[in-house]
């Protein structure tokens, strides 16, 4: 591999750690405070890329199209947790076969409603088209650098929120001791689903971001599934460090297989997996269930 | 012979002998298209529900296994063209050790975690055979498999293949129920309830756990080879993770705990697909529907249906049994209060 050839590779690693990131803290949060484990949340990422392509052709504004998606996958979210979810609250292993189902029956009217065609974004001037990197001096798609950018931005806007407000304290403390929370007079229900919708609507605007740099198709939801399944598998459930450091590790040991030697890559993950687990069952950042 | 004449003997001996003699009298297409699949299907299911029902695991990976039988024969009859039995034992060793692996990075989670891990462990042997070309064929996968020649029949003729799919399906669900009722079987279940306490007691939980996946991968490799002679080719599609669901359907259908719901199971599902797909496009809608219909409204699947009102009936007649029994004591009492007088 070249030096070039090598830097690119890390640079594509790293939006891809992006767009993990952006796709699996969702999951991972709606895992840490409400223990369940969301099999939809992939179908809630094609969902969100379709709608957030409709919306953006009809009005030919990405950023419209953008916060469409999240409003709607977050809407989506929402019933899905009150009408399906609560009622059986407490049951995990029914929540996440009531999760499977919802991804079946998705999956086969997105691709009644959408087909099997891919489709692609634009994203505004500002942010499309290339940049040569000033140090590496090498070219690359300015709009990778504005996933990588945003995922940073959300990462660091998250921490902020868990640690230093009122809300993140609470979620934390939720975390920890849902009982006790409650005891204390917080509405939980009230926190399940905020945090359920957050999710989702956060897996709904990746679905336009990832969609833009990549591209939106059937089958997508299952891509982003078991990104999101192998990310907090590694990086431990409901830790938002471990989210970050997961993805990193996830999308920069894929990248390199894949430039090294394609045709085992999928073998990476699984060894990457199965040393972490042997090593540490709860994840890197999890803590003993 | 007291044993033959019981009702359930009875009962079990006529569903066998109809089931085996179903060629004779069936439609060729319900041998053929729809008894056949929901056999070898049935299988991997058992073998879901055998892992939920009596280990505590829901396994997504079963279909996987079922698959690398399947990629098993398949590359060592076409690519390599051993004959027949080597693709037979090597298919099956290759799926059983695959289980083996799976089972030890798994088998030290519980509930959800293990469901997590091992759909995981599937997407990823799907993304592998999808990629690679060299031993999986990549998106192709390998073509032209043949089911192997028995003094001059080859054992996917209609009846034939049946009838083994039905010796198979027999012989894995005699095996479960043997199994069940081992000291191993009884620790399996006691390690499902108590983990902590049968570690307490000094047994090794997760070599248990991992004997039993292990097993169950093997049931699952048994019904991959009937598939894939079946189908005469092996591709992605086969284990992609709308199949590993489709077990997971059949199984819940059928009542996640219930070994013979399994195969009933697994006939509704491809009962659903084969004649929701001649009036509507979106049977995987249908699909979806009524599993999310029965994991929230009857956990217990179709038996679970049929067992309901059985129970129902059953405890309404014992209960007016006992209204009986008061009654007459009471008239006892009455008349033993009359003698008094």
């Amino acid at each position: 591999m070249t030096w070039t050839q090598f830097i690119t590779v890390t640079l594509n690693g790293l939006t891809l750690a992006a767009l993990y990131f952006l796709v699996a803290v969702g999951f991972t949060l709606i895992f840490g405070l409400m223990r369940v484990v969301n099999l939809a949340h992939g179908s809630l990422y094609l969902f969100g890329g379709y709608v957030g392509w409709a919306a953006a052709e009809r009005s030919g504004n990405w950023i419209l199209g953008a916060v469409t998606a999240a409003a709607v996958a977050a809407v989506t979210g929402l019933a899905l947790q009150q009408a399906l979810l609560r009622p059986i609250q407490g049951q995990d292993l029914r929540e996440a076969l009531v999760t499977i189902g919802v991804s079946i029956v998705a999956a086969d009217l997105m691709l009644a409603q959408w087909g099997g065609f891919t489709y692609g974004f634009s994203p505004p001037r500002s942010i499309s088209g290339g940049a040569r990197l000033p140090v590496l001096d090498i070219g690359y798609p300015k709009y990778r650098l504005f996933l990588l950018a945003f995922a940073v931005f959300v990462g660091l806007a998250l921490w902020l929120l868990l640690t230093r407000t009122r809300l993140g304290i609470t979620i934390r403390a939720a975390i920890d001791d849902r009982d006790m929370v409650s005891a204390v007079g917080i509405n939980v229900q009230r926190l399940f689903a905020l945090m359920f919708a957050f999710g989702a609507g956060l897996a709904g605007l990746a679905g336009v971001i990832g969609g833009s740099a990549f591209s939106i198709a059937s089958g997508e939801d299952a891509r982003y599934l078991l990104a999101s399944l192998i990310v907090v598998i590694i990086g431990g459930m409901g830790s938002l460090p471990g989210t970050a450091v997961a993805s990193l590790l996830v999308a920069l040991v894929e990248q390199y297989s894949l430039a090294l030697f394609p045709t085992y890559a999928a073998i990476v993950s699984f060894l990457l997996m199965v040393v972490v687990l042997a090593l540490r069952p709860q994840g890197l950042f999890g803590r003993p269930a | 012979m007291s044993a033959l004449a019981s009702p359930r003997t009875m009962l079990t001996l006529l569903v066998v002998g109809l089931l085996a003699t179903f060629p004779l009298w069936g439609s060729a297409y319900f041998v053929g298209r729809v008894f056949s699949p929901a056999l070898f299907l049935g299988i991997a299911a058992l073998s879901l529900a055998f892992l939920a029902g009596y280990g505590g695991m829901i396994s997504l990976a079963q279909m996987t296994i079922f698959g690398l039988a399947g990629y098993g024969y398949g590359v060592l009859t076409v690519t390599h063209g051993q004959p027949w039995w080597v693709g037979v034992i090597g298919g099956l060793a290759a799926a059983t050790l695959a289980a083996f692996l799976f089972g030890l990075v798994a088998v030290r989670t519980r509930g959800i975690y293990f469901l997590m891990i091992t759909l995981a462990l599937g997407m990823v042997v799907y993304a592998l055979a999808n990629q690679n070309r060299s031993i999986f064929g990549g998106h192709t996968g390998i073509l032209g498999i043949r089911a192997p020649e028995v003094s001059g029949h080859l054992l996917t003729e209609r009846a034939l293949f049946y009838e083994l799919c039905l010796a198979v399906a027999l012989a894995s669900y005699l095996g479960v129920r043997y199994l069940l009722r081992t000291p191993f079987g009884l620790t399996l279940q006691a390690v499902r309830d108590n983990p902590r306490r049968l570690a307490a007691l000094g047994y090794h939980v997760a070599l248990h756990r991992l004997a039993a996946f292990t097993f169950a991968g093997f049931l699952a490799a048994c019904g991959g080879l009937l598939g894939v002679w079946y189908n005469g080719a092996i591709s992605p599609t086969t284990i992609d993770v709308t199949r590993l669901i489709n077990v997971l359907v059949m199984a819940v259908i059928g009542g996640l705990a219930s070994v013979e719901g399994a195969f009933l199971g697994a006939l509704a599902f491809v009962l659903v697909t084969n004649f929701a797909s001649s009036f509507t496009e979106r049977f995987n809608t249908v699909i979806g529907l009524t599993f999310l219909a029965i994991v929230l409204f009857s956990p217990e699947g179709l038996s679970g249906l049929v067992a309901r009102p059985v129970e129902l009936l059953r405890r309404q007649s014992r209960a007016r049994q006992r209204a009986r029994d008061e009654l007459d004591e009471l008239s006892v009492q009455q008349a033993i209060g009359h003698q008094d007088e």
